[in-house]
């Protein structure tokens, strides 16, 4: 109701005042490397909104490398606190580095979050040929011998592919420090490992492995999500159907900075709102692989704040 | 033993020192680090005590065998250096504030000028580069620059 | 295994729009790679969306692109020869035998050398990647964190080429170098090292920004003070070409580090840095029979620059079979190939037999291309970096400064690279070598992450380093990396006893 209500506020200013002066010269900060989800989320939102018209000129996009966004995160907050063009890019790893106090002083309440773009689910994968079929057997045969599975992960001890693991470990009544867990490189890298055989878990993000699940090269056992996915993840079963309340969304959104005015900040609420209605948003964001997440304004704020109380819980229990 | 090998012996062992100091200012900072656990039984601090004993080690090899150096610039060539370096470091923290062509202006006409040219020669590679390779990086390459009030 | 996707390929190559495109991938890429400060990867993170936006079709902006990145190891060459600034990362190790002779007045021998085991190089790996793409991405799959860190001992096994007349210094070196490897995110625990706080140095101290400082801003000191002392004199781009003999003599040293360089670059995770380092220090210790190598030995030059680009080649394997890109150049190439919505995968020479034939055939016609531009017209390129030194060294320290700065925007990380310069400085007038440090950076972080994460694996069992075939293979060849010359000497030696006393 709230949403619905905020939405025909947004709307409604947007139709009956005067329209909204757009920033002079729009910018997204990628804090990362060109290539990852940063500049994907960033490219995303700039693709759709030059292809729906509803910027003039394409989107800049720049880069800051440095602590999955930290570097980003401070220097927006310490730097360009008040640049009403600039949108940065974050994810649920960032709020996830943010309630472990890895992005430096500042908390999530330091920014001003606009609103998630879309978002991928956790999943866990096996070998194909591997005697695990379903989730329950998994958890089953994890809770005997935790030391026969081999977990591979994309990040450290702490990060969302660990956590994912941690959840599922809990749930077979293993202590999560005991997993025999490797930290690779990235996505590719873990999918690589589980065909070679040198794990036996592979804990990832469904866009990654969809791919490879379809070629017969590994199976997912589960997407880490409360409803069913549709597309070509129509046939595999979530963790809630199979009886597991844990989930794992990865969401993709924008924030700006902490002095951004409430104007240039609701022209950026309003016109996301106006771009994921779009044809052209829908296309560019399946072409992604991400999923519906749709959270503005004021409710992807309070969404980013109980991620973050979330994730706080979920390390303290984990005995990070 | 002549001067200079002395000299230059002196100066080894200095350097044996400092990498020795470094390798117990490493290794301290190195066993303090924080983490909550690592599911490999070595942990983010086994590396770096390796490592730390291992510098101190050959630092000390280094010690007893302090071999040659090169001769080392004059007063001069000091100044040269040190000037290079302070007008560099003061132009890059200003980038933020005046802007990158004001800050590359000052840094190449400075560097120019260390190397030979007369001011006149100086000011115009000064402006010509700062220009140049605000044009390339920024419009032309789309590349974010700082801004300072003048708008580049 | 058909060979219908290289047809098909060569059709789309030669369509005039691409070759065009190819040409000036070509010439951008070696320009790219002539420049200190610029590599590569920003080369192609900049074009990128260039190349997306003006709306060129898949296969031609993936041509570009590739055609930018092994163009740039070609151009990396040109100013390690004759500034001992190394244009890219993977130039690093050509400094070591070419800078020595530009000094000797053998600067247009040195380019042609290079340019031509260049050639071995890319030309060699593209035809082993035309015949072994998929069967190698399988041999990637074997590679798991154990076998990674064999094969990093190997690795290491070969520097003992390195140990010159004072081996306390190239030892120290190494450790510095493995020192720096450990600033930053922990990738197996999480924890932060030596950060001390800065987010700036949580992701560690990014190679780029070592490389510019360790090499161009103490390159800049060292000039300052030869200016001073009014010693400082231009190279210029003297002396003869190659003969036929000298350009038969590399051949089989750029063939055997085409071989590893080729290997290196298949493997996800190293590019052509480490490719580089390992063939220079291999063939080293292989050929370096009379002490000539880093005093401008041909052989010397010619195997980093073949391992270099079948290296950039070889990368192009993972990404394209499995998905998963070999160095990060093709990292960014694989979000360009998402961008147009192709998934890699062992499907894709099936379902875009255009689109990888196409790339692969317009290697063929590339490499060609870029022989014909290094060798007669490495004038051109070599003239760029022979203008007055009052305007070449500001232009390398703002090329430094921009490198650094439009790639990580950030003040700190330009303060970093000219804090890194004064310490290469002062350790090379202690008599340090570069290199060294720059090889226990590439090979540290990969050593130690594999190490732990096996270990992490096996639950602290060391034996996994010697369970599969493909490790004990990898020990096999670290101890006879070690042993063979060893051995190789002594033969030598008795020979020559016995020829004495016969």
């Amino acid at each position: 109701m709230r949403k619905t209500l905020l939405f025909a506020a947004l709307a409604l200013t947007g139709l009956a005042g005067p329209a909204l002066a757009q920033p002079a010269k729009t910018e997204c900060l990628a804090g990362a490397k060109p290539g990852g989800g940063f500049d994907l989320t960033c490219r995303l939102a700039g693709n759709a909104l030059h292809a729906a018209k509803l910027i003039k000129d394409p989107m800049a996009v720049s880069y800051m490398e440095g602590g999955v966004g930290a570097v980003a995160y401070n220097h927006v907050i310490g730097t360009r606190p008040g640049d009403g063009g600039l949108v940065i890019a974050a994810s649920s790893g960032s709020a996830l580095l943010i309630a472990q106090g890895k992005f430096g002083k500042h908390d999530e309440n330091a920014v001003r979050w606009v609103g998630a773009l879309g978002t991928d689910f956790g999943v866990v994968a096996v070998a194909p040929d591997s005697p695990i079929k379903t989730l329950k057997d998994l958890i089953a045969a994890f809770g005997k011998d935790p030391g026969a599975f081999p977990v591979g992960g994309g990040g450290a001890v702490g990060s969302q592919d660990w956590m994912k693991m941690a959840m599922i470990a809990k749930e077979a009544k293993v202590d999560p420090k005991k997993m025999r867990y490797a930290a690779l490189e990235g996505g590719g890298a873990v999918t690589t490992a589980l065909q070679g055989g040198h794990i036996k878990i592979a804990s990832g993000d469904a866009s990654e492995m969809i791919n490879l699940h379809q070629q017969g090269k590994l199976r997912i056992l589960a997407v880490m999500s409360d409803r069913r996915l549709a597309g070509a993840f129509k046939d595999i079963p979530t963790t809630y159907e199979q009886g597991y309340t844990i989930d794992w969304p990865i969401w993709r959104g924008l924030y700006v900075g902490p002095k951004v005015s409430d104007a240039d900040y609701k022209w950026w609420v309003d016109t996301l709102t106006k771009l994921t209605k779009t044809d052209e948003f829908v296309k560019e964001r399946e072409a992604r692989g991400l999923f519906a997440f749709d959270s503005l304004g004021a409710d992807f704020d309070k969404r980013v704040k109980a991620d973050t109380a979330k994730f706080r819980a979920l390390a303290k229990e984990a005995g990070l | 033993m002549s001067d200079l090998a002395q000299r230059q012996r002196r100066i080894g062992r200095i350097a044996a020192a400092v990498l020795m100091a470094f390798a117990v200012f490493y290794g301290t900072f190195g066993l303090m680090i924080e983490y909550s656990f690592s599911s490999d039984p070595i942990g983010p601090r086994g590396f770096p005590a390796g490592l730390a004993v291992a510098l101190f080690a050959l630092g000390a090899w280094y010690w007893l065998v302090p071999g040659s150096t090169e001769e080392w610039p004059e007063q001069e060539g000091r100044i040269a250096a040190l000037t290079f370096l302070v007008v560099s470091a003061a132009c890059v923290l200003a980038m933020d504030w005046i802007g990158f062509v004001p800050a590359m202006l000052v840094l190449m006409t400075v560097i120019a000028r260390l190397f030979g040219a007369n001011w006149t020669l100086a000011l115009v590679n000064g402006a010509g580069q700062a220009l140049l390779w605000w044009l390339m990086f920024g419009p032309l390459l789309g590349g974010t620059l700082p801004k300072g009030p003048l708008g580049f | 295994m058909s060979f219908d996707f290289l047809w098909q390929g060569m059709g789309v190559a030669l369509m005039p729009q691409n070759l065009l495109i190819g040409l000036v991938g070509c010439f951008l890429g070696t320009i790219i790679g002539c420049l200190p400060a610029i590599g590569p990867i920003n080369g192609i993170a900049l074009l990128l969306p260039i190349a997306y936006t003006s709306g060129l079709p898949a296969e031609s902006a993936l041509i570009l692109l590739a055609a930018v990145y092994y163009g740039a190891e070609y151009g990396g060459r040109i100013s390690s020869i004759l500034l001992n600034v190394p244009g890219d990362a993977g130039a690093v190790m050509t400094a070591v035998d070419g800078y020595p002779m530009a000094r000797r007045g053998e600067a247009a021998k040195a380019l042609a050398i290079s340019g031509i085991s260049s050639f071995y190089g890319g030309m060699i790996a593209v035809v082993a990647m035309t015949f072994l793409a998929v069967p190698l991405s399988l041999l990637a799959i074997k590679f798991g964190p154990a076998e990674y860190f064999v094969l990093m001992v190997f690795a290491f096994a070969t520097l003992g080429s390195m140990v010159g007349h004072e081996p306390v210094k190239t030892l120290l070196g190494c450790v510095l170098g493995l020192m720096l490897t450990t600033i930053g995110l922990d990738a197996t625990s999480g924890a932060y090292r030596f950060t001390f706080d800065q987010p700036e140095l949580h992701d560690g101290i990014e190679f780029i920004i070592l490389v510019i400082g360790l090499f161009s801003i103490s390159e800049v000191l060292l000039m300052l003070e030869s200016q001073v002392k009014g010693t400082l004199k231009p190279l210029a781009v003297t002396g003869s070409y190659p003969s036929w003999a000298e350009i038969r003599h590399i051949w089989w040293p750029s063939v055997r580090a085409t071989a590893i360089g080729f290997t290196i670059g298949v493997l996800p995770g190293t590019g052509a840095s480490v490719a580089s380092a390992v063939s220079y220090t291999t063939e080293k210790r292989l050929s370096d029979k009379e002490g000539t190598f880093g005093k401008g030995d041909i052989r010397g030059l010619a195997a980093p620059e073949a391992a270099n680009n079948a290296a950039a080649t070889g990368a192009f394997v993972p990404m394209l079979t499995l998905g998963v890109p070999g160095s990060g150049t093709t990292a960014v190439m694989l979000g360009a190939l998402m961008l147009y919505n192709i998934q890699p995968g062992p499907q894709l020479f099936v379902e875009q037999p255009k689109l990888v034939g196409g790339l692969i055939a317009s290697m063929y016609i590339g490499n060609i291309l870029l022989l014909i531009m290094n060798l007669p017209m490495v004038q051109l390129f070599a003239r760029m970096l022979l203008m007055p030194n009052w305007i070449l060294i500001p232009g390398i320290t703002a090329l430094s400064i921009l490198g650094v700065y439009t790639a990580y925007s950030s003040v700190m990380s330009v303060l970093i690279m000219f804090g890194i310069g004064i310490v290469g400085y002062l350790l090379r007038k202690l008599g340090f070598d570069m290199a060294p440090i720059v090889l226990g950076f590439v090979l540290g972080k990969v050593m130690e992450v594999n190490f732990r994460n096996a270990l992490a694996l096996s639950g602290g069992e060391f034996g996994i380093f010697f369970s599969s075939t493909l490790s004990i293979i990898l020990w096999i060849m670290a101890v006879a990396i070690v042993l063979v010359p060893i051995w190789l000497r002594r033969r030598q030696a008795a020979r020559a006893a016995a020829g004495q006393t016969a």
